[in-house]
C-alpha cells in the first residue's frame, strides 16, 4: 500500500503544481505583502538585524495571507474527483481509501509548500542584495519549515476534507472568516484564537526566530492556558498541536469519501 | 472469471434500484441490456466494488464481494470503465495510465511502461500519449478509458455504456476493440444500445425496473418477437396497435415495422424479427403498458 500512497502523492502534486491559479495566487499575494507592508514590516528592519530575525519576520508576514490563497485552491481537491467523474474509477481500484486520502493530502501540502518556499527564497535573495549575509538563505528554509509549513499542513487538512461535508464555496467563505478571526483579529477586541498556540500563521515559531513577540503570541486574552510566553518550547508545542489538530479531518475523510461515492 | 448473483437488492433511500437480481455470467463477452433507469449502472457499480449492495450475494471468480477481502481480491483482477469516466485534464494520456497502473499495483516500472505502450497502440492513441487529456474528444476519452481498464491484464472487464454519445465510426471501432479483448477474459458490456450487443455478444441479459427479465443467448431475445413482427406499407397514419420500431418513407408509401402480438393492420405481413424487435417485444412483456 505504501507504493500506492506515493503514487497518489506524486500525481496529486504533479496535477496541482501545474495549476496556474496556485502560482498566480501565490505571486499576487506575495507581491501585495512585499509592497503594502507598513513601517513595521521586515523591509524596514535595521541593516544590522540578524538573518533569523529578518527571515522570521518575512515568513510571518507571508504566513498571514498566503495560506488563505492555498486554502481556496485546495478546497476542491477531494471533491473534484466526483465532479470530474473519476471517483468511481478510483473506488474500483485495489487502493485503500486511507492511502488515497493520505496521498492526496501529502501531495497537496507539497504542492503548496513549493511556491511558498520559493517565495521565501526569492525574498532571501532580495534581502541578500542589501544585507550581503548568505545565512539568509539558510534561515529562509528554517523559517519556512517552522512558520509556514505547519500552517499549510493544518490548512490543507481542513481545506481538503470540509468540502466533503458542505460546498467548497461555503467553505471558502467560512475559511476566510475564520482566518481573520482566529489569526489576525487582536485578542483585546473579541474572544479569538489569535495569539494562542493554535494559530496556524506561526506566531509562536516566528517569535522564537525573531527573539521577541512577533505579533500577538502569548498576549493576554481568551483561553489563557493556550497563551504561554513565546520561546523555543512554546514554538515546538504550537507546531505539534497544529499537526495533531490536522489529524481528525484526515481520519474522517475516508468514510466521508466512501459515503459520497456510494450515494 | 464467472459471476454468480443471487437475490441482489440495492436501495437508495426510498427508491429500490435493484429488486432481487439473479444472474449467472459465464466467461467471454456478455451483454447487459436495459432502458435508462433499469438498474444496469447500479449493478455494474456493485460488481466493481464501488457500491455495497443492500442485500443479496455476489460471487465473482468465487470471491464474495460483499466482504472487504473478497472485494479487494476482485478489484485486483478487475478492469472497470465507468459510465461518464472523467479524466484528469492536467495529466497526459501516458501519465494518467501510469497513475492508474500504479494504483492497480503494477509496481514494476519497465513492465508497466511496456504494457502502457502496447495498450496505447491497441487503442490507437500512441500519437497523443504525451498530450494533456484536456480537449480530448468523447471517443478518445473512451479509448483512454478502455486502455486504463485493461491495465494489469484483468480477468474481468466491466464496461458501462461505453458507446453512448459516440459517432458511428467511433462506435464500430470501440465495439471491435471490446470483441478483441474478450478472447481470454470475461467482458461485461452494459448498454441500452441493442446494436452493440447484437454485434459483439452471444450471451446477454435484459434488465427492466431493477430485475433481470431475460438471460440466455442473444438469439433467444430475437425469438421473443417471432410471429409478432409485422411490416405494414401504407400512405395513411401508422398502425395504432403494437410498437412501431421503424418507419421508412418510400414512393409507394411508408414502410412500418411493428411489434404486436396481433396483426396490427389488415395489410400487415409477418416478417423475420431483428434483435431490436425482440428486445421491444421482451420489454413489452416485462413492463406492460
Amino acid at each position: 500500500m505504501r507504493g500506492r500512497f506515493f503514487a497518489v502523492c506524486r500525481y496529486e502534486f504533479r496535477m496541482q503544481i501545474r495549476k496556474r491559479s496556485l502560482w498566480l495566487s501565490t505571486a499576487g499575494l506575495a507581491v501585495l505583502i512585499a509592497v503594502a507592508q507598513g513601517d513595521r514590516g521586515p523591509r524596514h528592519l535595521p541593516a544590522a538585524a540578524d538573518a533569523a530575525r529578518v527571515m522570521g519576520s518575512w515568513a510571518l508576514l507571508f504566513s498571514m495571507l498566503l495560506p488563505i490563497g492555498f486554502g481556496m485552491v485546495l478546497a476542491d481537491r477531494l471533491v473534484r474527483d466526483h465532479r470530474l467523474g473519476a471517483a468511481s474509477l478510483l473506488a474500483s481500484l485495489p487502493t485503500r481509501p486511507g492511502a488515497l486520502v493520505a496521498g492526496k493530502y501529502a501531495g497537496s501540502v507539497a504542492a503548496t509548500a513549493v511556491p511558498a518556499l520559493l517565495v521565501l527564497l526569492v525574498t532571501a535573495a532580495g534581502e541578500f542584495v542589501h544585507r550581503g549575509d548568505p545565512a539568509l538563505f539558510l534561515w529562509a528554509v528554517v523559517a519556512f519549515a517552522v512558520v509556514l509549513l505547519p500552517g499549510l499542513a493544518f490548512v490543507a487538512a481542513f481545506a481538503l476534507v470540509c468540502p466533503l461535508m458542505f460546498s467548497a464555496p461555503l467553505f471558502r467563505v467560512l475559511f476566510a472568516g475564520y482566518w481573520f478571526w482566529g489569526n489576525l483579529l487582536g485578542p483585546n477586541y473579541l474572544p479569538s484564537l489569535t495569539g494562542t498556540l493554535l494559530t496556524p500563521i506561526g506566531d509562536y515559531p516566528a517569535s522564537w526566530l525573531i527573539g521577541e513577540r512577533a505579533l500577538y503570541a502569548g498576549a493576554p486574552g481568551w483561553l489563557s492556558f493556550l497563551r504561554p510566553e513565546p520561546g523555543g518550547g512554546a514554538a515546538l508545542l504550537s507546531v505539534v498541536l497544529l499537526a495533531v489538530l490536522a489529524t481528525p479531518p484526515l481520519v474522517f475523510a475516508s468514510p466521508l469519501l466512501a459515503r459520497r461515492t456510494s450515494s | 472469471m464467472d459471476i454468480m448473483i443471487s437475490g441482489l437488492r440495492r436501495r437508495f433511500g426510498r427508491v429500490e434500484a435493484l429488486r432481487g437480481v439473479d444472474l449467472a455470467v459465464p466467461g467471454g463477452m456478455f451483454g447487459l441490456l436495459g432502458t435508462n433507469g433499469a438498474g444496469k449502472t447500479t449493478l455494474m457499480r456493485i460488481l466493481a466494488g464501488v457500491l455495497p449492495p443492500t442485500s443479496g450475494r455476489v460471487l465473482v471468480g468465487g470471491h464474495d464481494i460483499t466482504t472487504r477481502a473478497g472485494r479487494l481480491a476482485v478489484q485486483r483482477r478487475l478492469g472497470y470503465l465507468p459510465q461518464d469516466l472523467g479524466l484528469y485534464p492536467d495529466l497526459t494520456t501516458h501519465e494518467f495510465l501510469e497513475y492508474v497502473g500504479l494504483l492497480k499495483g503494477l509496481d514494476d516500472d519497465a513492465a508497466r511502461r511496456r504494457q502502457i505502450g502496447e495498450l496505447l497502440d491497441m487503442v490507437g492513441l500512441s500519437d497523443v500519449a504525451r498530450r494533456r487529456l484536456k480537449g480530448f474528444s468523447g471517443g478518445m476519452r473512451r479509448r483512454v478509458g478502455i486502455a486504463q481498464a485493461l491495465l494489469g491484464d484483468p480477468a474481468l472487464v466491466v464496461v458501462d455504456e461505453p458507446t453512448a454519445g459516440l459517432d458511428p465510426e467511433e462506435r464500430i471501432r470501440f465495439r471491435t476493440l471490446l470483441a478483441q479483448i474478450a478472447g481470454h477474459r470475461t467482458v461485461l458490456l452494459s448498454t441500452h444500445i441493442v446494436e452493440d450487443v447484437a454485434q459483439t455478444c452471444q450471451e446477454a441479459a435484459v434488465m427492466a425496473s431493477g430485475r433481470v427479465v431475460f438471460t440466455g443467448p442473444v438469439t433467444g431475445i430475437i425469438d421473443r418477437a417471432q410471429g409478432a413482427t409485422w411490416e405494414v406499407v401504407t400512405q395513411g397514419p401508422p398502425p395504432s396497435t403494437g410498437v412501431v420500431v421503424s418507419a421508412v418513407g418510400r414512393p409507394g408509401g411508408t414502410h412500418y415495422r411493428v411489434v404486436s402480438p396481433t396483426k396490427p393492420d389488415p395489410a400487415a405481413v409477418p416478417v423475420q424479427p431483428s434483435l431490436e424487435e425482440g428486445y421491444v417485444a421482451l420489454m413489452r412483456e416485462a413492463v406492460p403498458g
